[in-house]
């Protein structure tokens, strides 16, 4: 019986894996065919634009070797009104990680109000 | 337990150790997690920032997304046309109800988008996106 039991052991340890820990970034979605943006003060609209080499953020461009400048570009938008509304604009062939890592900077800065439109 | 009996005569009592091996059985039985239907080729992005993902709404469904652009629900992959009748079909049973999707991280937005445009046109505007918060060691 003792060897039933260690077997059985033995079996759940090996079986066992070891799981990531998740995170959910949260985004609204507009209708598909819809192309309207939510009428806001531009200046306090945050717009970002997803390319395949990088992201453009309120009509500047960072490619994706200058990820930090953006990331700050953000922090320094998001210090001034974390209530903004904030579009994001993906274009076609933009890998899904720019829009992750995007969104990840929104969630450190608290930013909810997130559209994601699709060009 | 018989055969157990030294020169002296004295029982080696096993009943504390059965006890404690009973007990590490039991311990992974409840702690093994036996829904993990998962796509193993996905790799997820990196978000530390974002929220925990625990104790998700029971009716949550989560949709993957490979790199090659191929659809599937619990490893069962999926056309769009299929994908929008689960989605109606669910739609209509409960009402809105939460949708993680769950992309490679070299997935193309454009096959991201094949999603979102079926849960917009369903009826779901909000969209959860799955990402490692702290990677397995």
């Amino acid at each position: 019986m003792i060897d039933v039991v260690f077997q059985l052991l033995i079996f759940f340890i090996v079986t066992l894996k070891e799981t990531d820990i998740l995170s959910h970034l949260d985004v609204s979605r507009p209708a598909p065919d819809s192309t309207a943006v939510p009428e806001q003060d531009p200046d306090e609209m945050l717009t970002i634009q997803i390319g395949k080499e990088g992201w453009v953020v309120n009509g500047r461009p960072y490619i994706n070797a200058h990820f930090d400048q953006m990331d700050k570009q953000l922090t320094r938008f998001a210090s001034i009104s974390r209530k903004s509304s904030v579009i994001i604009k993906c274009t076609s062939e933009s890998p899904h990680s720019y829009l992750v890592r995007v969104l990840n900077i929104l969630a450190r800065e608290r930013m909810a109000n997130i559209s994601v439109f699709s060009l | 337990m018989s055969r157990k009996k030294n020169v002296d005569g004295c029982e080696l009592d096993m009943t504390p150790m059965i006890d404690v091996v009973f007990q590490m059985i039991i311990f992974f039985i409840v702690t093994i997690k036996m829904d993990e239907n998962i796509n193993e080729e996905i790799i997820l992005e990196n978000a530390k920032e974002g929220p925990v993902y625990k104790d998700p709404d029971p009716r949550t469904i989560v949709i993957e997304v490979d790199k090659r652009g191929w659809i599937s629900i619990n490893n069962l992959q999926l056309n769009d046309k299929t994908l929008r009748d689960i989605m109606l079909n669910r739609f209509q049973r409960m009402g809105t109800f939460p949708v993680m999707i769950r992309a490679d991280k070299n997935t193309k937005h454009k096959d991201v988008r094949r999603v979102m445009d079926i849960c917009t046109a369903v009826g779901i505007w909000r969209i959860d996106f799955a990402a490692i918060k702290e990677p397995k060691n």
